[in-house]
């Protein structure tokens, strides 16, 4: 055992790493950390583990209160935090394991183009994609819509953009939940949430948000990679935005109601950010009607933002999207929390899942993946910083026996915002990184700042925790030529 | 925009900040500045116009009335498209705010930081002899 910040913690093996539960009077089950000794140093510099020891608080907690390798201080739960509650043991939801931009999450998508067509037209392509996608606070996107169709979208997500003739029903079949989760009532969203939702369809954000061109620096499974059609020097596309200000709405108002839940369910919880109530409340309920609402809507702000994308490219290389073959990998939540089943002590359970800043990651054969996909497992795309690199992993049988279906989602930070506002200078940064080939265009300079390179861990090690852990496989690695950050 | 005197708390993947004052009333106002100062830099003043939005906010204490009053403005500030760069509290104590917040149009403003929320993550908010102070992370 190893004491590290007073937080004592027992190896495993070289990935994996215990809080046992008697660190804390009031733990439920033991803190699980996947993680190299490298990341280690990293992830004790912050207050992350003391989280992971607050989540194993939960009522209904199975298993462990686990931390992907790109875990960092987030606010009640860690970022790169996941837990399960298991419905029938009193198993709880809260807002704060799903956080306030719900369903934030990234998809990625294909072209047939490759390096040598992109590298004379790539300044034209990331000024075009700037100035044609909305980003950055407040922004307003150029989809409107009525109060009705807004109503719509939290029912169908992404189906209500390809109904509007933005895109095709292959993206929705590349979707993690196709879309839209079931289950979803408008009713439980309030009307200050529909307000801030109205005018952001299509629309980036700020912060980390980003749309990136990337190209296919590096394949590692030659079999995920042929079913997916991907090769060497290949152009690719990410995304990667979420609920918008809905989103953020719709947490704060349940925030605000779950933290009477508290005193009502006799519920004791280190953090009030940690504010939960029973599964089978009218306060849950209510909750993860109004979070698939929000889901829906971020699933349907990815498909907008797709199909602005294509438009984009259709203007820049002149021919169609379909000609470009922008084909959607898949689209993946990270900030959600869903009831799905899996085995806990040899017994198929419902649980409810929370990924807080964590992708679902579920092994092949599994019957929600689409038929293309059940041999190689779910895609699971993990965005790196704007210097470095990004994956797409696949998920394996191994992460639905240790993690509930579920991998880490991007490389994590490292250093705080005010940190790199005071070490980086916005105008070297960006020579550093067009002499590295990557054009970047941000809506503010501080944005720039506080997104660098060197603000994250080197989602390289992230994923070789993973891979080497077997939580999911890595397919391919890609580089990015040129950023837009919100 | 005033500047505003806040001190930063450092926080990995989040905004935090710690603000002074010698009254409930300046404490609240203070910290409703600071999310403009935060999140959006001054630019052009093209859009003259100010507005007035009342907020009222209620709470069981003043920790809860705090981040009640933060996510408010924060809420009210994007369906209206405002940055608050005044507030008038009309009336406080620790479970009740009755104030004004004064606006102009976003659109005189360069974009900061988008904040989303502000939470209750090692939230202080008390009274240290004459000098209220609070500390408050957030999401951004």
């Amino acid at each position: 055992m190893k004491e590290i910040s007073g937080i004592p913690l027992d190896k495993i093996d070289d990935y994996r790493w215990s809080i046992p539960r008697s660190y804390k009077p009031g733990m439920r089950v033991p803190g699980l950390i996947y993680a190299d000794e490298k990341l280690l140093k990293d992830i004790y510099q912050d207050k992350a583990m003391e989280q992971v020891a607050n989540v194993a608080f939960l009522p209904g907690i199975v298993n462990n209160s686990l931390a992907m390798p790109d875990i960092h201080w987030g606010y009640g739960f860690p970022i790169g935090g996941v837990a399960a509650t298991d419905i029938e043991e009193e198993g709880v939801i809260s807002p704060g394991g799903v956080g306030f931009d719900i369903n934030c999450g990234v998809r990625l998508l294909k072209t047939d183009l490759e390096y040598d067509d992109v590298k004379d037209k790539i300044k034209d392509l990331i000024y075009r994609l700037f100035s044609d996608i909305p980003s950055g606070v407040g922004s307003e996107g150029c989809i409107k819509v009525s109060p009705e169709e807004e109503r719509e979208i939290l029912l169908k997500g992404a189906r209500w953009a390809v109904e509007k003739g933005f895109g095709t029903d292959d993206d929705l079949e590349y979707t993690e939940e196709n879309g839209a989760m079931p289950g979803a009532d408008p009713q439980a969203v309030s009307e200050r949430a529909m307000q801030r939702g109205k005018t952001q369809s299509g629309t980036l954000g700020s912060g980390n948000h980003f749309l990136e061109v990337q190209i296919i620096d590096q394949l590692y499974d030659q079999e995920a990679c042929k079913v997916l059609g991907l090769n060497l020097g290949q152009v690719m596309v990410e995304i990667h935005s979420g609920s918008r200000g809905l989103g953020y709405q719709v947490c704060e108002d349940y925030s605000r109601s779950m933290a009477a839940s508290l005193a009502k369910y006799n519920i004791s919880v280190p953090d009030r950010q940690l504010a939960c109530a029973p599964l089978t409340s009218v306060e849950a309920k209510a909750y993860l009607s109004a979070m698939k609402c929000a889901a829906n809507y971020a699933w349907c702000n990815r498909q907008c933002l797709m199909h602005l994308t294509r438009q984009v490219f259709e203007k820049i290389f002149g021919s169609s999207w379909q000609e470009l073959g922008m084909f959607l990998i898949y689209d993946v939540a990270h900030n959600i929390a869903k009831i799905e089943k899996h085995k806990v002590g040899g017994k198929e359970k419902n649980l409810c899942v929370h990924r807080k800043g964590a992708t679902r990651a579920f092994g092949p054969n599994h019957p929600v993946l689409p038929e293309k996909y059940k041999k190689i497992g779910q895609p699971v795309i993990i965005p790196g910083d704007m210097g470095r690199n990004s994956y797409l992993l696949a998920g394996t049988e191994k992460a639905m026996q240790e993690t509930f279906g579920s991998a880490c989602h991007g490389a994590g930070r490292l250093k705080s915002r005010t940190a790199a506002a005071r070490s980086i200078k916005p105008d070297i940064l960006l020579k550093e990184l067009e002499s590295k080939g990557i054009i970047v265009k941000a809506s503010g300079r501080n944005t720039l700042v506080e997104e660098a390179p060197s603000v994250y861990k080197d989602v390289n090690d992230v994923v070789d925790v993973m891979h080497n852990a077997g939580i999911s496989k890595r397919v391919c690695r890609m580089r990015p030529i040129g950023t837009v950050k919100g | 925009m005033r500047k505003i005197p806040y001190q930063f708390i450092e926080h990995t993947a989040d905004i935090g900040i710690r603000i002074k004052s010698f009254s409930l009333a300046g404490l609240f106002k203070k910290a409703g500045i600071a999310i403009s100062g935060l999140s959006l830099q001054r630019g052009n003043q093209k859009y003259r116009e100010k507005h007035k939005i009342i907020i009222r906010q209620k709470a069981s204490n003043v920790e809860e009335l705090f981040i009640n009053w933060l996510n408010e403005l924060l809420s009210v500030s994007a369906v209206e498209s405002l940055a608050f760069e005044n507030i008038q509290i009309n009336r406080i104590n620790e479970y009740f705010v009755d104030a004004i917040a004064i606006g102009s149009d976003i659109r005189n403003y360069k974009i900061n930081t988008e904040i989303k929320a502000a939470t209750y993550h090692q939230l202080k908010v008390k009274k240290n002899g004459l000098i209220w102070q609070a500390e408050v992370i957030f999401d951004v």
